[in-house]
């Protein structure tokens, strides 16, 4: 993972009033404040964290209902899931999902963060872009859901205005998982605009000064200079963006509910669906560690694709 | 500004631990010294007012005892009672399918009833019910639930719209249907239609890709019964579910009766006569059928009600006679009681009510329902008859030999309702052919018995 | 617990200043600037136009929906859907303006929606600034190593750990209840721990070493000195948690069934599911996602500025 190491800001000097026989007492261990500090931390972590990392895992091995003990069953979970065409379906359409959305968010945010960078510095514009950001997932989908509707929602009212037929944007299975991505990126965009902004903030307006001596346009200025410098941040972004577009439930759960058929049931549904509907827990339970390896590979090749590129700032 | 900050975060920390505390005791069902709330789910709204008013008479006749009644739509109603059940929280009572009980029985997560009932022999008159309903839900001696109400399928026509297609009363309550031509059922269907230029689905010149009536809105949405439509033309060709019923462990999914059913439903679509199933939109059918985008659907005798105030726009007529004859499926409902609920004996006290003749007949007085009990059943026939909702065809199968069939009863019921319905809505999408659809359907649900 | 996207945000010195954009001499209008306006300003409506379309439709009464769909306008505006939603009207009142009759209480769901983000927010940022002091400042046996496997905990989604704290918090009869609802965010996350201790790395040493000269334990060093300093961070990061758990669905379904315990979110999908038969009640539904909105919205207003410009990095190597 990227360190994020932040500027030291030059050390004041001590007060020279510190008299010279003085000397700072040896630090010793703090062992025993120090456990004051992190226990809860600590407690936390090994029981909200670790704990259910240990019975999940064990839970894979199983076969549990929720509703009778665990039966051990070796590594049938696994090959089942393995052999799921379900399962690599959700896979396949988690991962459409995520393409779409992380690409589509990337892509406005930069243009967004860029133009809030150079053309206007209004707050109240940055604060107004923040808001679907702000508001729960439930709600962005049941208000997308109204407008998207086939014979009352506006946007198809538009398009029936227009003699264009009407999309059922939920309904038709080549729309529904662009539709969801969609909705997703409205509401993450400013946020990640905001981020990439505050990135462009660091780059010094010298070198756009230096450019624009040099009589470079505003476009290369962009791709040549901005973009270069910001990819220590691009990278993080996309990082963080992939790893949590992974895990979208809360639009799918309001909205298709993994219609129509399975064209929308992307994998943390199909999981959810496995343990609370099904009583598959440990079957779910190994699809959910089968995510974690799958997302912790991508991880990896990204920040190697990313690493490539070291910032130019320095 | 230190102390003060440090002061002021001490006082919302005491604070949140007192929200959190007494947020906290709130919850669960209040039992302060004998108070009991029962929590009741039903899926039906429209016949939550009716059950409230019991609820309200049952607590007038025992001031201890509250009942909470929650609705959930169809769609989320059984996935969300399994997520209760799992989270060891299940409502007291819940209305029961017969489809989806059995797995309840396997999960050792209802509560058989016939000691109750043995230990309070007065306590349900059996011969006061329809004959067949309450053998639904006994299993080996064991009853899981009490009856509630019955029902069957029909169909509904828009009057006007069939005296403008020239079709004649008689013709369609004798309606016939193959899976090879659709007989007068398509006929009739063909003739509804009307795109937006005025021509009618039989006319020559009929414009499919601007239909401003269908004349057809078939229900896709079915789970692994078809109970709406495509269950009772299947059967009416031929097809049976499973090996035995109830309690069946090998299906028949794949049978060729069933393909071409689904394939001829699926037609409708493609020849302009239904809406495209990509094309749906969050409106259900009957509000299209009202709103006058469609002529026609089929409509199970618990949403009869729903066209009161316009009785007399519409014909009620029976479903269409296939090769084996005209069938419906029936279907009984029962109040089932949770394995783990807290409050075992109150629970009882509200089901042994719900199925008493008080209950029934309060409910049968509304018409919104036909309750177990026949002359509650009666009643309810006599009230719709009264707002002009003709009930007859909804017992008329029972006239015919094998009239009527049972919806499927079997273990599983939740994780087949959803294999099979995707297969056959992936036909209606026409992202999969009938048969490939069903055989696979049918090779995982048989899976699930092994 | 989701780890939902969000990102490092920690202001450590001041914005840098705004950069006087220098203006091309005799350059006023250009096609860009005009382009790069439309983007934003379509930008802005298409912001603002939901939310728009959401107040709308909450202000049409139900029976007129199908009519009012393609207005900009309801015919007839009216606060009935409000007043259904919040459980100010009987049953019958409730069932006539186009409800499904079944009793929904938005006011107790904001309450407990507060509550838990309140909860959540407040106790996690303070329990994750101990943590990420101890592990930045203080001396002890493993720190490093136990950072590190605190913070692998960062790379695994939520739904692994969701599954097994929900038995767990069934088994411990804590479901329904609001000490289930927060257990697993209460004491920590990797993401909040992790940026405050790099915060706490990177301030200045010096006047915590005053402190210590003076005699001060290292607990009152923490209290007193060091957490004042870090007020900047600590909110922005309290913020940030405030509205993850406002946003919270998942586990709060999970866990908070119960109509004492219901936030808003769960609250939102149960109406939804349990709309009438014949089609969802829109206007209700609206109404509802409104008082959703609401109060992060007056968030935004009177914080806006704050959490707008604390979304700062001072620099990356």
């Amino acid at each position: 993972m990227t360190q994020l190491e932040l500027q030291r800001p030059s050390r004041r000097l001590l007060p020279a009033a510190r008299t010279a026989g003085a000397r700072m007492p040896r630090p010793r261990g703090d062992g025993r404040v120090a456990l004051f500090f992190i226990a809860p931390v600590l407690v936390g972590f090994a029981i909200f964290y670790l704990y259910p990392t240990v019975r999940g895992l064990w839970w894979s091995f199983t076969d549990y209902s929720l509703l009778a003990e665990p039966e051990f069953v070796g590594l049938d979970n696994y090959a089942q899931v393995l052999g799921d065409a379900e399962f690599w379906n959700a896979m396949w359409v988690t991962l459409c999902y995520v393409v779409l959305n992380v690409g589509s968010q990337t892509v406005i945010a930069l243009l967004l963060a860029a133009l809030m960078h150079r053309l206007t510095r209004s707050v109240v514009l940055r604060t107004t872009l923040l808001l679907p950001w702000l508001v729960p997932n439930v709600t962005v989908g049941l208000v997308w859901l109204w407008l998207l509707d086939t014979n009352l929602g506006f946007v198809n009212r538009t398009i029936d205005a227009m003699g264009l037929d009407k999309i059922g944007f939920f309904t038709n299975p080549a729309f529904a998982i662009p539709t969801i991505s969609g909705i997703n990126t409205w509401a993450f965009v400013g946020y990640t605009a905001l981020l990439f902004y505050a990135g462009m903030l660091q780059i010094p307006q010298d070198t756009y000064e230096a450019a624009s001596i040099d009589g470079a346009g505003e476009l290369r200025t962009f791709f040549r200079i901005t973009l270069p410098l910001l990819r220590p941040i691009l990278a993080l972004v996309l990082v963080v963006s992939l790893i949590g577009s992974f895990q979208i439930f809360d639009t799918v759960a309001v909205t298709t509910k993994g219609g129509p058929v399975n064209a929308s049931r992307v994998i943390y549904y199909y999981i959810y669906q496995q343990a609370f509907t099904y009583f598959h827990m440990g079957y779910a339970a190994t699809m959910a560690i089968l995510l974690v390896l799958i997302l912790g590979v991508l991880t990896f090749i990204q920040l190697r694709l990313l690493r490539a590129s070291e910032s130019q700032l320095a | 500004m230190k102390r003060n900050t440090a002061l002021r975060l001490a006082g919302i920390a005491t604070a949140g631990i007192v929200l959190a505390t007494t947020a906290g005791c709130s919850a669960g069902g209040g039992d302060d010294g004998g108070a009991v709330t029962l929590n009741y789910w039903l899926w039906d709204d429209a016949q939550l007012p009716a059950y409230q008013q019991c609820a309200d008479d049952f607590a007038k006749a025992n001031p201890d005892i509250t009942v909470k009644i929650s609705q959930y739509g169809w769609g989320e109603y059984w996935t969300n009672l399994a997520t209760q059940i799992a989270a060891g929280s299940a409502p007291d009572v819940w209305v029961d399918q017969p489809s989806y009980y059995p797995q309840f029985v396997a999960d050792k997560q209802i509560e058989d009833l016939q000691p109750y009932i043995d230990e309070d022999p007065d306590a349900v008159d059996f011969d006061a019910y329809v004959p067949g309903i309450a053998d639904i839900y006994q299993i080996d001696g064991a009853r899981y639930g009490l009856p509630k109400d019955w029902d069957t399928i029909g169909l509904v026509i828009n009057k006007q719209a069939a005296t403008d297609a020239g079709i004649d009363e008689a013709t369609l309550q004798n309606l016939t249907w193959n899976p090879d031509d659709g007989g007068t059922f398509e006929e009739v269907i063909a003739k509804l239609t009307v795109d937006k230029a005025g021509k009618h689905g039989d006319e020559p010149g009929f414009d499919k890709n601007n239909v401003a009536v269908y004349g057809f809105l078939p229900e896709w949405a079915d789970g692994s019964q078809g109970q709406n439509l495509w269950g009772n033309l299947a059967q009416s060709n031929g097809f049976t579910y499973s090996d035995k019923n109830p309690f069946g462990t090998s299906f028949n999914y794949d049978d060729p009766k069933l393909v071409d059913t689904i394939e001829w439903i699926a037609g409708l679509a493609d020849k302009g006569y239904a809406p495209r199933f990509d094309q749906q939109s969050t409106l259900s059918r009957l509000e299209v059928l009202q709103g006058g985008s469609a002529a026609m659907t089929s409509i199970g005798s618990f949403n009869q009600l729903m066209f009161k105030d316009t009785a007399d726009q519409w014909i009620w007529a029976a479903l269409p006679e296939g090769p084996e004859g005209r069938k419906s499926a029936i279907n009984g409902l029962s109040d089932a009681m949770y394995a783990g609920g807290k409050h075992k004996d109150q629970a009882w006290e509200w089901i042994k009510y719900l199925a008493s003749p008080e209950c029934q007949s309060v409910v049968g007085a509304t018409g919104v329902v036909f309750p177990a009990n026949a002359e509650a059943s009666d009643a309810s026939v006599a009230a719709r008859a009264e707002l002009g909702l003709d009930a007859s065809v909804f017992l008329s199968y029972a006239q015919e030999t094998d009239g009527t069939f049972l919806i499927p009863i079997n273990y599983h019921g939740t994780e087949m309702a959803q294999i099979v319905q995707d297969a056959i809505q992936s036909v209606a999408l026409g992202t999969n052919d009938a048969q490939t659809a069903l055989s696979d359907a049918n090779a995982k649900v048989n899976a699930l018995f092994e | 617990m989701t780890v939902s996207a969000t990102l490092p945000a920690v202001q450590l010195d001041e914005p840098a200043p705004a950069p006087r954009v220098r203006r091309r001499a005799g350059r006023g209008f250009s096609i860009g600037r005009t382009l790069g306006w439309i983007v934003l300003v379509v930008a802005l409506v298409g912001t603002l136009f939901p939310f728009y379309w959401m107040i709308k439709s909450a202000l049409t009464p139900a029976a007129d929906i199908v009519a009012d769909a393609g207005r900009l306008w309801p015919t007839n505006p009216t606060i009935v859907n409000f007043a259904r939603v919040l459980g100010l009207l009987s049953a019958e009142e409730t069932r006539a303006a186009g409800g499904s009759g079944a009793s929904i209480n938005f006011a107790l769901y904001l309450w407990n929606s507060i509550v838990y983000s309140a909860l959540i927010g407040f106790f996690q940022t303070l329990f994750c600034a101990m943590g990420g002091y101890a592990f930045a400042r203080l001396r002890f046996w493993g720190r490093e190593g136990h950072f590190g496997i605190l913070i692998a905990a960062l790379m695994v989604p939520g739904i692994f750990t969701l599954l097994p704290n929900f038995v767990l918090v069934r088994d411990l009869d804590l479901l329904n209840t609001v000490w289930g609802m927060v257990a697993p965010s209460l004491l920590m996350t990797p993401f909040a721990l992790f940026f405050l201790r790099q915060f706490f790395l990177n301030i200045p040493k010096d006047v915590e070493e005053a402190a210590q000269i003076d005699g001060a334990g290292k607990i009152r060093i923490f209290w007193r000195v060091v957490l004042p300093m870090a007020q900047g961070p600590l909110i922005t990061i309290g913020l940030i948690t405030v509205v993850w758990a406002w946003k919270d669905y998942l586990w709060p379904l999970l866990i908070g069934r119960d109509e004492s315990v219901r936030t808003v979110t769960v609250a939102l999908g149960v109406y939804l599911q349990q709309s009438p038969n014949t089609q969802p009640d829109w206007t209700g539904l609206m109404a509802a996602s409104t008082l959703s909105v609401v109060p992060v919205a007056l968030l935004l207003i009177f914080l806006g500025r704050r959490i707008v410009e604390s979304l700062n990095f001072t620099g990356i190597k």
